[in-house]
């Protein structure tokens, strides 16, 4: 938290902020938003992309799975399956979500890693500033929850995912704006004695959404705004619209087919 | 150390246990008292994930004793420079103890 205090500071003491670029929001599938931030990831990395704030949504809803987590253990295929939704492993650690399309606002942040402290918490703590001021924004007062959460009330409202690879950073996460935690607990396996109405109820205590804490539900522009304005000021830079390259695109789509194969899907 | 469950059937023993940041699901098969094949699935961070490839392939023909183990895991964490937030060579130790125990 100190480093980014002086960061910030001596950006603002200069008087010159560093520009970061800011696309538009999008719509994708999981496949696609995948390989988006894989390929902005890798492109920063090689100098060829700016460092890059973008938010989006998923379509159709998708559960996301941990790098590291076994498909079948974690998501009810047959319930994504009859719903239509997507299944994709991230390769982000941690674990399974339910992104709901008309629930969450996703966020992504690719930067160099010299631009963040070294120090993995740390830089989640930097990253999640801008959420927590974003929130702030939006008229509702957070809080970091190391390692990786924000929290309102005490409550989660957002999750984060962060990866290092080849020099830089990817760091994707949720903005919980008014998900359906009930249809979440049809597609991650949780044991059936657990879907009961108590125990959906302890998730409310635990978990929290935009609409539930403001009594209304904001516009998917107005939590962009809120956040982009947020992470400007936490990492002392300012955003400037943009939008993806051609080169960027092509990579992506490249990527795009190991996040649709079942044997990226079935990799642990 | 957090809760840990574990079970064994066919030889293949598991375990998942409880960790600061994350669940540990462990899958290993022993030869003996020498760990043959390991499996670590789970909701915990590593950094970088590759890692978590040579984290096994180390663990394979480790004696399956706690110090052995803890040998390995440590000096694994020493020589990659892997970062795992808010958990440390104990936890993976403990959860393939409780597997071995299972």
């Amino acid at each position: 938290m100190c480093e980014a205090k002086v960061r910030a500071g001596e950006s603002a003491g200069r008087g010159v902020r560093t520009q970061w670029r800011l696309l538009p929001l999008r719509i994708d599938d999981a496949f696609t938003s995948m390989a988006v931030d894989e390929s902005l990831l890798k492109l920063n990395a090689e100098g060829k992309s700016p460092n890059t704030i973008r938010f989006w949504r998923w379509l159709p809803s998708t559960v996301s799975l941990g790098c590291f987590q076994n498909v079948e253990r974690e998501v009810d295929l047959e319930v994504a399956k009859k719903y239509g939704f997507d299944v994709v492993r991230r390769i982000t650690g941690g674990g399974a979500v339910f992104h709901d399309h008309d629930g969450e606002l996703t966020y992504s942040v690719i930067c160099k890693q010299d631009d963040v402290p070294d120090e993995i918490i740390e830089s989640y703590e930097l990253i999640c500033g801008g959420l927590v001021l974003g929130f702030e924004r939006l008229g509702l007062q957070a809080e970091f929850k190391p390692v990786n959460d924000v929290l309102v009330n005490g409550k989660k409202i957002s999750g984060s995912a962060q990866t290092r690879r080849w020099g830089s950073v990817l760091q994707h996460g949720t903005v919980l704006v008014a998900p359906d935690i009930r249809r979440m607990f049809e597609l991650l396996k949780v044991s059936p004695e657990k879907i009961s109405d108590k125990f959906i109820a302890s998730v409310y205590e635990r978990v929290t959404t935009v609409e539930r804490e403001l009594g209304k539900k904001p516009s998917f522009e107005e939590v962009r705004e809120a956040m982009s304005r947020g992470f400007e000021r936490s990492l002392g830079v300012k955003l400037s619209e943009g939008g993806l390259t051609s080169e960027e695109l092509e990579l992506a789509a490249k990527i795009k087919l190991k996040y649709a194969s079942d044997e990226w899907l079935r990799k642990r | 150390m957090s809760g840990c469950a574990h079970w064994s059937d066919d030889g293949l023993k598991s375990a998942e246990f409880k960790a600061p940041n994350g669940l540990i699901r462990i899958d290993l098969e022993l030869d003996g008292d020498i760990i043959s094949s390991i499996s670590i699935t789970g909701d915990f961070f590593m950094y970088p994930e590759d890692s978590l490839e040579q984290l096994e392939d180390t663990l394979v023909g480790a004696k399956a004793d706690r110090a052995s183990l803890l040998a390995r895991v440590e000096d694994f964490y020493s020589s990659t420079g892997i970062q795992t937030p808010m958990m440390c060579p104990e936890h993976w130790v403990e959860a393939i103890m409780c597997a071995i125990g299972g």
